[in-house]
């Protein structure tokens, strides 16, 4: 099992599918963070302390603060803006939204595991 | 004192303009056709007849009157008091009005709009009750329908909704347990046990999983469809490859029922404008009825296109649809087989037809029980001629 340096950064309100994805990922060799909104996210990346993240897995519709409002954000922030995105979301409208092209990569919800693996080697 | 004011004394309405003579009067009330108008004696028995009432309640004047007016109601509305409680009203009031079912002389029943007013003459003694009855039913059924086919399309929404909240609900799960199982995978490699069940338990697994999630996805098709709430992204695409990539995913599980899939290209590519997502996954509905249905023969798909269309057939040699089915399959929940045979919720062809519909297309089938079944496609190249799409709402 590689060990990496840099966690992914895995942000989804449904606690059920961010158990399962961070067991998965921790068990491919990633070292996983967990948010359940944009502004836990932020409030993760905003740790002086933490490494940042190499990929950040985005959930679109989420409470308190959305997918894209994270990433304009995060965008607007000159020491997070570099770090990588893909958004997982059931929405099929997300990938033809202007803000997707802010975005690195997509997929749609309910996530192929072999596909998002594939996705997130990419990046890590 | 004129025939006229004599009249008009007797209606006890002076005020209203009186009938030229009484026998014209009676004469006018014994003709009209479209409302039944007689009289009911002080206790409530029929006193006189008019066309009307022997058109609507079917009686001649010599079999009802005489006969207590109750008669007219069905049993139960007599058992009840009805009749009474509609006399006791008129006197007290002048008149009553009520709405209800009552019976005709053959037993079946009308919907009446009845008017009763209590009768007193000149020294304003009460001498009984004038009535006058419309058949409604025709109205009444009418605004019954509406009202029923109002309650049905409530309840089709309702269920469209249902269905729509239940898939995205179930998927959830779903996508948890797909983790799930890569994870059991993962750790099963990497523990290189040496029990094949457990491989065997986890492929399983996965491919149940996949199976429902496909169901899922389809009943979130069809919630989509039902609703209005379809959406398709139109880009540019290469048909030929396309076909190939359905034909290549399907290779497995038509090799695994014994069939092959002979694939008909033309040389070059062909360009479309279509949501090759919705195509492909409509080629592939197809391409999996045929292996399923397909009894292990070769499977054909061709593809043709000139300037304007593409044409793609997909033809089994399998057991054919019956020609008493074929118009249904493309309905929702609608098979062409005995569930008990195939699995399957009767989706598939529902939402390929609409798919296809979407790019302006069309689908047809052709079939012969026994002999196969091959499904046309024909769809613009360009997509459909209006492109501006449905959002999701």
């Amino acid at each position: 099992v590689p060990n990496r340096p840099h966690p992914i950064l895995l942000v989804d309100d449904d606690p059920e599918i961010r158990s399962a994805l961070t067991d998965l990922l921790t068990i491919a060799g990633y070292g996983v963070l967990e948010a359940a909104n944009g502004q836990e996210a932020l409030d993760l990346l905003g740790r002086p302390d933490e490494p940042l993240p190499c990929l950040i897995v985005l959930d679109i519709m989420m409470p308190i603060l959305d997918g894209w409002e994270f990433r304009r954000r995060q965008i607007a922030d000159p020491r997070l803006a570099s770090i990588p995105v893909l958004v997982v979301t059931a929405d099929t409208t997300a990938q033809r939204r202007p803000e997707a092209r802010s975005v690195q990569s997509f997929l749609m919800k309910p996530a192929d595991p072999d596909a998002l693996l594939q996705a997130i080697g990419r990046y890590c | 004192v004129t025939a006229l004011e004599d009249a008009a004394a007797k209606t006890g309405r002076p005020d209203l303009p009186a009938p030229a003579s009484e026998d014209v009067f009676s004469l006018l009330v014994q003709s009209v056709d479209d409302y039944a108008i007689f009289v009911l004696d002080p206790e409530g028995r029929v006193a006189s007849w008019n066309a009307g009432a022997q058109r609507l309640k079917g009686y001649r004047a010599e079999e009802i009157v005489g006969e207590h007016f109750s008669k007219f109601y069905p049993a139960e509305d007599a058992a009840a008091g009805k009749p009474a409680a509609e006399l006791e009203a008129a006197l007290r009031d002048g008149r009553a009005y009520d709405q209800g079912w009552r019976v005709r002389k053959d037993g079946t029943l009308f919907w009446a709009d009845v008017v009763v007013t209590a009768m007193h003459d000149e020294t304003g003694r009460f001498r009984g009750f004038a009535k006058v009855t419309r058949d409604l039913t025709e109205r009444k059924r009418a605004e019954e329908d509406r009202l029923r086919l109002a309650r049905a399309e409530a309840e089709l929404r309702l269920r469209d909704e249902f269905l729509m909240i239940a898939s995205h609900e179930l998927r959830t799960p779903l996508g948890a347990l797909r983790f799930n199982l890569a994870s059991l995978d993962l750790l099963r490699k990497r523990e290189q046990s040496g029990d094949s069940r457990l491989e065997r338990a986890i492929e399983t697994a996965k491919n149940q999983v996949r199976r429902l999630s496909t169901l899922v996805d389809r009943l979130l098709d069809v919630s989509r469809i039902s609703t209005g709430r379809l959406t398709l992204v139109f880009e540019p695409v290469e048909v030929v490859a396309l076909v190939r990539q359905v034909a290549a995913d399907f290779h497995a599980s038509a090799v695994h029922e014994g069939s092959t899939i002979d694939l008909v290209l033309p040389e070059g590519p062909v360009q479309a404008r279509w949501d090759a997502l919705r195509i492909e996954q409509t080629l592939g509905n197809l391409l999996s009825n045929a292996i399923k249905y397909g009894r292990g023969n070769p499977i054909r798909i061709e593809l043709a296109a000139d300037d304007v269309l593409a044409r793609i057939t997909i033809a089994d040699a399998g057991i054919g649809i019956a020609p008493d089915v074929i118009e249904r399959i493309f309905e929702r929940f609608e098979r062409a087989v005995a569930a008990r045979d195939y699995a399957g919720l009767g989706l598939g062809l529902y939402i390929a037809r609409h798919l296809v519909a979407a790019h302006d297309g069309r689908i047809e089938v052709e079939s012969e029980p026994g002999r196969g079944t091959t499904f046309v496609l024909e769809i613009p190249l360009a997509g459909p001629a209006r492109t501006e799409r449905s959002e999701e709402a």
